[in-house]
Parts: C-alpha cells; structure tokens; sequence
C-alpha cells in the first residue's frame, strides 16, 4: 500500500502527531485527501494523552481524544508512520520531496496483540513514562494507544532470544532496521508541538532537589489514574496526601527567570485554574489550594467564568505575587514558600507539602532544526514567523504550521489553526479528486430478526469516574440478573482498542444480538459503539448506552450509593429497551453542494474565498449595506499590519469572484430542511425582496458588537473614548495628541462584571496598542492604564514590556474599588486607588479612552439562533458543538461557526477560523451523498385510519395519504422528531429508535425494580 | 413516611434538556438520584400513553423537559408537548391525582445549572406531596 502511494505527488505531509496533528490529517483525509501522519514517538497522541483531565469541562482526556485517535488510524486515506522524522526536504509548494527516516520498533505491528506478555517478563527493555513514573514502566503510553502495540528497547535488553520466545505471536523483529524513504508531497504542515519548560537550574525553586516540587505537567500525572500513583494523590517525598498545594504561576514564561520566554504561555492559567479545582472537587476541605500569580489570564470563551467557579465554588486561594525562593528547613519535610504581597513590603513565609511549578511552553531543539529543514524563519524565541493576518502560514510557501509549535496555546486553539492549516494545505494539493485505494469493506451484518435477544452488558469504569463512585462489579452483578442477558462484563475503559476488541470478540463468541454499554452519553459515544456493533456483525442500532457517568456518578458523587442504585436502574433500563430494539437501516439524501455565508465581514469572506476557490458556489448574506464589518473602523493591529488595505483587497477579491453572489441588506426571515439540502429565506436589497437559497452548508460569521456601556461619562464628554475611537482620533489628530499631557485608559469597562461576566479577550493588547500610537506621536505623554489583569497573552507580552519600558503606568484597581471619573473643565480626573502608597491617586487626564470590549449582537443573534434551532452561551454568543474538540461545528451538522460570532477574538484569530470552518465544510461538501441517520416515523397501514391527524401534527408538512388510503411517511424527508407518533389516536405510527414499546419497557424496567 | 423518596421520570428532549443534564454532569452540578431520565427526540414525542403508564407503574412525579420557546428543533415539538401536559394534569385531577405531580419544564442545552435546579425543585415538590396514591393503592 505504501509503494503505490508514496510516488504520487497528491498529498500531504502532516508532521506531529498530537492532537492538532490528527486533527489536520483527519479534516484532510475526510475531504478526501491523502495524507501521511509522522510521529516521532512510538504512538500518536502527543502532550494531550499525559493530562488526567482538560478544562473547562474537567472531562477525562483520553475519553476525548481516544475516539480521534483511533479514528485517524482506521481512515483509509491516512499513512500513519510512527517513530519517523523529517531528514531532508526539497522542492517547493506543490512539488515537495522529502526523506523521511523510521526507526526501528523491533516489533511486528502487524503481528502484535498487545497482549503484553513482553512487558511482563522484560520491563526493563523499556522506555516511556516521562518523570515520576515508580510503577512498572510501560512502552505503551496510555490504555488507548495508537498503533497499539509495543515497541522494545533493545539497549537495555539482556537475554534478547528469551525476549523472541517470550512472544507468542512471533511479533519480536530483530532485524528491524532503521527506514529512508523519499516521499513527494504537495504541502506540509508541521504541527509537532513544543516542549514545556524545564526548571532545574532555577536553584532557588528546588525543582531538582526537592522531591515535592513538581511541574504541573507532573501534577497532572500524579493525578491521572493512568499515572504513577494510580491517580492518588501523594507527595512523592512521603507517600503521604498533601494538605496544601501551591501553584506559582509564569515558570519559564514572560521572561522573568534565566532561560525563560518573553511571551505569555497562554495556556498555564486555566492549567493551574483546572488542577487546584480537580483537587479540590475530589479532596473537598481536607485540602487548600494556592495560586501564586502575576495575572490571571482567563480570557477565552467563557474561562473567567472557570475563574469565578474556583473562586466562589471551591475556595482555591488566590495571591498576586511572585514567590521569591521554596526551601526545605533541615530535618522537615515542609517547603518553606517566601513572598512578599503587592501591598506590601513585608516578607511572608508560608510552609507547603507540594508546590507546583506551572511551566510554560518552549520550543525544542528538534523542532528548530525541523523548522531549519523546512526553511521556515523563526522568530526571536524561535517560534515561526507567520503572516500578520494568518498565523498558519510561514515564510516559506506551502509549509503551515498549527499547534503550539506557532505559538504557546491550549487545545482549542490548537484544533481550530489544526483545521485552518488542512485548508490551506488541501488548496496546494493538485485539482483532481483522488479515490480512495482500496474499496470499502462490505460489513456482513448478521441476521438476528427470529433470534431470542441476547444482551450482553459491557460496563465501563471509565477510570475514576466511574469506579472510584460506585462498584462496578457489583453493577456487573446485578446485570447479569436481568432478563435476556448473556454475559455481563467489567471493561474498565470501554471506548480503549482492547476494551472495544474484547466488546467485538465476545459479541461474535457468544452470538449475541443486543448489546448495551454502561459509560458515558451517547451524545458523545453512540456512534462509535454503533461502528463497533457493525465490525463484530451486528446492525448499529442493537445498542444502547445507559448514561451512568454523566447522569449518575458525577452528578451523585457525594452519595456514592444512590449513585450506585441509580446506575443499576438506568443499566437495567437499557437492557429492557435494547431487548426490544431491532435492525434499522439508515436514511441518505444528496448533499447540496452550495454555501451560505451569514455575515460579510473578514470572517466570512475568508471562509467564502477559500471554499470559492475549491469551486463551490458561496452566496454571502451581509445585514449592513456593505462588506467588512467590525474591521471597517480598525486601522492597524498591535503588530502594525494594515487592516485597511487587508480588508480593501478582501472585498475585491470576493466582488470579482465568479463563484461568490453577495447579498447586502439581507434579512434571514426563514429556513427548512435538513443537514445536505437547506432551503434558507431572506429579505434583501433596498426593497426588501424576498429569495429563496438552497444550500448544504452554512456558516455563521455574524460577528459582535463594540461594546458600549454608559459609564465614566462615556457618551457625556466629548473627552471620553472607546479604545476603538481613540485609535481612529489618533490617526485623524495628530496635532491635538501632541498636546496630551496625561492620558488615563481603564480596562475591563463592562466586561468581567455581573452583567457581562466573561473578558472580552481583545481589550488589554488595544489599550498597548494605542498607549505605544500616543507615544510615537508625543513621546511626553504620561500614560495611566488602570486594569484587573493584564492579559497580554502569547506574544502580546512583549508589546506590554515595551509600553512599561516606555513609561507607560500599569496600575491594578479592584472590581470593588473602581476608579472614579468626574469631569472637570478641559480635562476629567480620575481618582483611583493606588495599592502600594496606599492612598489615593488623582489624575487630570486630558483624554480618558475605556476598554469597552465586545458585546455579542443580543438581538441577531437571538433571531438567528431561533429560525436555524441554533444553542447561544448565556452571554449570546454561538455555542459550538464541543468546546475542545469540535470548536467550530455546531451542533446540527451543516452548520459551522467563526470569527466573533462564537466570542471575542482578534483578526487573525477569527481569520484562522475562518479557515478551519472552510476546512471542516469540506469533509461534508466532499461527500455526495449525507446518512440522516435512521430515526424516522414509519405507519403502520393496517392502523391507520386516515384521520388526517398526523398530517396536520407534522411540522414539516411530511405525511400524506397515499393511493392505498393511508398515510405515508418518506422517511427521507422525516425529521425524526415523533410529534405525529404521540398525536396518532390508532398509535398507528411508530418512530424508529424511539418506539413506544422501547420507551415503556424502560417505564416499567424502573418501576418493577423498585416495586418488586 | 418520614423516609420517602419519590421516584420521578423525566422525559428530556436529546437537543436540550438531555444536553443540560450532561452539562450538569460535567460541571459536578449536584441534584437529587431520584430523577431518572429518559432519552426522546423532542418533548413533543412523548406520548400521554408514556406519562400515564409511568404513573400507573407506581411513578410520584413525572416531568417532561424541552427547548425554551421559539428553540424547538422540530418548530413547535415543546410548545405541543406543553398543551399535551395540561391536557394530561386534567386527567390526573379526574382520578383523583394531584396535577402537581406532572409537570412541564423548558431547559436549554447550555444550561446545566438549570437541570439541576430543576430536578431539586420538583423532587422537593414531590416529596411534600408525597407517595402516589397509585402506589398506595397498590401496596394494599
């Protein structure tokens, strides 16, 4: 399979396989691209699968990443080459050739079973865990591994030949050797991560002699229950429970320490925000938590409300300070923490059990000498040089970057430039649709329609959280009691490659013909049981999954036996269903390959673009009567590129394109249909026409509103700005700015409030932004920021180091002691609370410019979220489908969402959205046909009484009363929804996968449990 | 009765009411084990046969858990749905069961404190009413 793909020039190279990295090649391969997925390491996954659990959903990640990563090894466009790295590259976009080199696993993967007898008679012949890992080391990383098999040490192994028997499938290759291969590609993208910070030679932190100190990287590990301890938390000195924990915060980031970047970590906030809660949720008040910070940067999509969570919910303390030195008194096993407060000049000291060094990202050597490779330039902390306005593209045409090896980010960000990068990727790959190699696998489902059922219950622990609540072998116990079941199993990870291997196996040995999984929601996981059931011969729809992790023990924790009584129920429920569930066959329609653009700003005209360019005909709907939106009124951004001209060339190039229609003045007033074939009404132009679109897809790039919240005189005095004003009166009048003597801006007005909670992410870098433009136009300036926190993340930190360098004056205020503003002739004072004199402070600002943010658009939105049936956050912004791994899908498929519709963000921000949505629309527009599934109502003739009730029930107008005289369904055209089931007087329709004799089987399920 | 614990049913629509129940879930939102969800499609599937049955089986409460107004995936499935429960809460009276024992409520996907609440509130409700007269009819 290798030979014949590797010498045709039709692909892409994906070099990382962490999460970004699986990400791009899956968008890729789902469209329909070949690509070859490189890994250094012996597994895919990266950094993700060493974290115990991800914010802000605190969910488990290997739950979420383990169904991405099997996935992206059964893709059939996919090559998956695992310990390879790049050795030489030449050529050029479009034309690429590149040596990659393999080393020797020494295992058989096609042989190996992973059964891990090698393991058990040779753990020394091993590698892996990174740190703190005192239990049998494992060369396999995690339960979920992919490829999951071994991979053997042969260094450190002494008896080789003993090692050969020890396996029975034969899988042990010593004559492995390493491989040089020359593959041709069309573009690469590098997404190979970076490395964290390493903070031994910080002598005064005692990360390297003092064994309680740890990375939180290391935490995260303790934690896991794949970890060392077994995801017990102990202090690695006494084996003992820590009673209190600290974390310091910027290790290795914003430049303080030797060796340290200049930038913002990004990430490490919400890292410590999520450890300190963790800790809390499961040790309640037997523990206390610090965090030691500079600021806390909280400022994605709704993080400051995981802030207010730590907080107000759990009591994690919080101290603004930079520790100055952790010591261990002789004799102690105590860590002696010393800081001094920021109002004060006194020492404190404070004795910890563990303190947790939250260390940032760093680029590695490997990856510079890649980025040396690949001739891509680095920046002064050898990060890419990416274009100012599309952070995945480098300097060197046909090469893109995602992940954090562009810049130090957290995993949505990741997955979004992910996307972004396998679009621009895919738009180098040569026009012509390659076929897949091979033909599918025809699955031979069995036939079980005059078997007896015959369940079998696989019930997942799902680690701790779902075996540290309740017994699962007990709920195996009481399983195996019901009625109808077989076999009743523990499977500790069900969603694991052995777990499902073993759920496919017994299935298949035992002749089963219904299964039911005790886990997490089907919302998340059905589809891949449903795979499962297809692989082991079953129909996908003789499965059910009894929700006992989301809706049972992490809901009921504290009471671990209600929790416990409820899962035998919601089990035993299932089982009562699932017995009477029976084959269904899914329904497809065509996919409408047309797009429509809701919002004609830089958002939605860059998703337009690039899917126009593909050949696809976009239709843009913009509400104002012209293109550009937000960015109309921005003049240039805090690194100095020109929106103006960005947007002006924008424009053009969507107005000349032949395969973009732009509808200005446009009003959605209706929309119909289902996911492939949308019918989407609007009024536009000057006369308020009415048109009808059809299309397949659409994208929601509606954008946000300036904020503006009547306050510190805003709208009163004609010297009372909004940042975005200033910039523009900055640029009009320069001769006025010259004579500014004192300038005040104050951040965070009407954001990170009790009206409108969340930060609005853009505000802290344009008040940098316009503080650096005063000084270049009058040097003289005094410059007063009052701010919360500064939240100069990634590589704005140097933007800010440089306004301080330039006598800009930062000074915090408290959200309870705000600054107060009275006008006062030409010029407005501002009063506020100066902490270190402890008094306050009045200045006579001769321009006072607010931070006011963004707002989402309350009243569009609303309605837009109301005619296409689309969920908002509590804020009003658009909620993406899954916030980590789906962050620009929504949740009904064909409907995509970017830029500042989805929360605050800056242009190039919304642009690398913009891109990723262009991404993901096409793994749907590449398909021609969509499954909808095969939920769908069904009439039953001989019932019927053609009473015309149904007909009347449907909200889509879809039964109607045929020839025979009775009533049809075209289960193609059925939403699904049952309305007509339940209106039926005959109960004369039934709705598949919901019938009412599956719905009542779990009523009385429930009841004869509790009666009997 | 000092120990009763009501069993209550809760028919939650899988584009909103489910969704917030897993929200609650993954934000640790605490609520009471006495509500037990069942899966629909839409609010408006669920048929007065199911809330009745769930009765007659010996349920103390049952409530139906849709999209706010306006939010139905299918249009108007809740707003149905709503109409059919005041219909049923009629009924009820009529047999000599408390209406308060049926109820309809209207939670969005993104509102996992709200299924929680939601689900304290009305086993609250139901254990001040307490055991069905269905149950205690049956019991004798």
């Amino acid at each position: 399979m290798q030979n014949s793909k590797t010498n045709q020039n039709n692909k892409v190279l994906v070099v990382g396989g962490g999460l970004g990295g699986i990400r791009t090649a899956l968008d890729l391969a789902e469209a329909k691209k070949n690509v070859i997925l490189i890994d250094k390491d012996y597994t895919i996954g990266g950094l993700m699968t060493q974290l115990d659990r991800t914010f802000p959903t605190n969910n488990c990640d290997l739950c979420t990443i383990a169904p991405h990563l099997s996935e992206s090894n059964r893709q059939e466009y996919i090559e998956l080459l695992t310990m390879t790295t790049v050795s030489n590259v030449s050529g050029e976009k479009g034309n690429f050739s590149v040596t990659l080199t393999s080393k020797p696993r020494y295992i058989n993967l096609e042989r190996c079973t992973a059964c891990g007898d090698c393991l058990t008679h040779f753990p020394g012949c091993v590698r892996f865990n990174p740190g703190l890992d005192h239990r049998a080391p494992t060369c396999m990383r995690y339960p979920q591994a992919t490829p999951q098999a071994y991979s053997i040490d042969l260094d450190k192994c002494e008896d080789v030949e003993a090692l050969v028997k020890i396996c029975k499938a034969g899988a042990i290759n010593l004559d492995d050797m390493p491989i040089n291969r020359e593959i041709k590609c069309s573009s690469i993208v590098l997404s190979p991560g970076a490395d964290v910070f390493d903070p031994s030679h910080l002598d005064y932190l005692g990360y390297s002699n003092l064994p309680d100190v740890v990375t939180s990287l290391e935490y995260e590990r303790i934690l896991s229950a794949s970890g060392p301890t077994g995801g017990e938390l102990l202090c690695p000195s006494t084996g003992k429970q820590p009673k209190k924990v600290a974390w310091i915060q910027c290790i290795g980031s914003r430049g303080l320490q030797k060796e340290a970047g200049a930038y913002c970590s990004n990430a490490c906030c919400m890292f410590a925000l999520k450890e300190a809660i963790v800790t809390k949720e499961r040790f309640q008040k037997d523990i206390e938590t610090t965090i030691f910070y500079m600021d806390m940067r909280t400022f994605g999509k709704d993080y400051e409300l995981y802030l207010n969570r730590a907080k107000n919910e759990f009591d994690v303390r919080f101290l603004r300070s930079r520790p100055h030195s952790i010591l261990q008194p002789d004799g102690t096993t105590d860590l002696t923490l010393s800081y001094t407060k920021e109002d004060s000049t006194k020492r404190f000291e404070e004795q910890f059990d563990m303190v947790v060094l939250s260390t940032g990202f760093k680029t590695s050597a490997d990856t510079r000498q890649l980025a040396e490779k690949m001739g891509i330039e680095l920046n002064s902390d050898f990060f890419p040089i990416t274009e100012e306005f599309n952070p995945v593209v480098t300097t060197k045409p046909g090469v893109y970057v995602a992940g954090t090896f562009e810049g130090p980010k957290d995993i949505p960000e990741t997955m979004v430039q992910a996307s972004a990068a396998a679009c621009l990727a895919a738009a180098d790959l040569p026009e012509t649709i390659v076929e897949a190699q091979a033909p599918k696998e025809e699955l031979v489902e069995r036939d079980v329609l005059l078997e007896e059922p015959k369940v079998g219950v696989f019930i997942c622990d799902c680690g701790d959280n779902i075996g540290s609540v309740v017994n699962v072998d007990n709920l195996v116990a009481h399983a195996a009691a019901l009625p109808y079941v077989a076999v009743a199993k523990a499977e500790g990870h069900g969603c694991s490659r052995s777990s499902m291997e073993d759920i496919r196996k017994t299935i298949v040995e035992e002749g089963l013909n219904r299964v039911v999984i005790g886990g997490c929601s089907p919302r998340t996981h059905e589809e891949k049981f449903q795979d499962l059931l297809q692989k082991a011969g079953l129909n996908k729809y003789l499965v059910e999954i009894a929700n006992i992790r989301d809706q049972a023990t992490w809901v009921h924790s504290g009471k671990p036996k209600e929790a416990e009584k409820k899962a035998e129920d919601l089990i035993a429920m299932s089982v009562a269903s699932v017995v009477q569930a029976h084959p269904l066959e899914d329904q497809t329609i065509p996919m409408n390959k047309n797009v429509l653009v809701v919002g004609g700003g830089i958002t939605g005209m860059t998703a337009a673009l690039n899917l126009a360019d593909r050949g696809y005909q976009v239709y843009i709907a913009e509400k104002s009567d012209k293109l550009g939106g937000l960015a109309n009124f921005l003049l240039t951004t805090l690194e100095g590129g020109d929106i103006q001209a960005f947007v002006a060339n924008m424009i053009e190039k969507v107005k000349s394109h032949d395969n973009i229609q732009v509808i200005t003045r446009a009003l959605i007033v209706d929309h119909s249909g289902m996911p492939g074939m949308f019918t989407t009404g609007m009024q536009s132009g000057p006369q308020m026409s009415y048109r009808q679109i059809e299309h397949g897809i659409t994208i929601l790039a509606t954008g946000a509103k300036s904020n503006r919240p009547k306050q510190y005189l805003l709208d009163e005095s004609p010297l009372v700005k909004t940042q975005l004003e200033t910039q523009r009166y900055l640029f009009e009048n320069p001769d006025k700015v010259k004579q500014w003597q004192n300038v005040v801006m104050i951040q965070c007005v009407g954001s990170r409030t009790k009206d409108n909670p969340n930060c609005s992410r853009i505000c802290c870098q344009n008040a940098v932004k316009n503080s650096l433009a005063i000084l270049d136009i009058n040097p003289d300036a005094r410059i007063f920021v009052l701010y919360r926190d500064m939240r100069t993340y990634a590589f704005q930190e140097k933007y800010y180091q440089m306004a301080r360098e330039r006598g800009v004056v930062f000074v915090r205020y408290d959200q309870d002691k705000p600054p107060v503003v009275e006008a006062a002739g030409d010029t407005i004072d501002v009063t506020y609370y100066d902490t270190i004199l402890g008094m306050n402070v009045t200045v006579c600002a001769d321009n006072l410019c607010l931070s006011t943010g963004m707002i989402a658009d309350q009243e569009s939105n609303k309605e837009l979220a109301m005619i296409f049936k689309l969920p908002r956050t509590e804020d009003g912004y658009f909620l993406e489908d899954h916030v980590k791994l789906r962050p620009v899908d929504m949740p009904v498929p064909g409907f995509f969402v970017a830029g500042t519709a989805h929360s605050p963000k800056l242009i190039r921000e919304s642009v690398t959205q913009a891109n990723a949505v262009a991404a993901r629309a096409q793994t749907m527009l590449a398909q021609d046909e969509i499954s909808l599934g095969a939920t769908a109502a069904i009439v039953d003739g001989k019932l019927c009484a053609a009473c015309l009730i149904c007909v009347r029930a449907c909200p889509f107008g879809v039964p109607f009363i045929n020839a025979d005289g009775y009533s049809e369904i075209d289960p193609a055209k059925c939403h699904g929804c049952g309305m007509c089931v339940s209106e039926c007087p005959a109960k004369a329709i039934q709705l598949m996968q919901f019938e009412d004799d599956r719905i009542l089987a779990k009523v009385e399920q429930l009841f004869e449990r509790i009666t009997a | 009765m000092e120990n009763f614990e009501p069993v209550i049913v809760a028919f939650c629509c899988h584009y909103c009411a489910y969704t917030a129940a897993d929200m609650a879930g993954s934000q640790r939102l605490p609520y009471p084990s006495n509500v037990k969800i069942i899966r629909v499609p839409c609010s408006g599937q669920v048929d007065s046969l199911h809330i009745v049955k769930a009765f007659e089986k010996g349920a103390d409460g049952v409530y139906v858990a849709g999209c706010l107004d306006g939010d139905c995936h299918f249009k108007n499935g809740n707003v149905k749905a709503a109409k059919r429960i005041a219909y049923v809460q009629k009924y009820l009276e009529e047999i000599g069961l408390e209406s308060e024992r049926l109820e309809m409520v209207n939670i969005s996907a993104g509102m996992g404190h709200r299924f929680a609440e939601v689900a304290s509130t009305i086993t609250e409700k139901i254990r001040k009413l307490g055991p069905s007269p269905i149950k205690a009819s049956a019991s004798l």
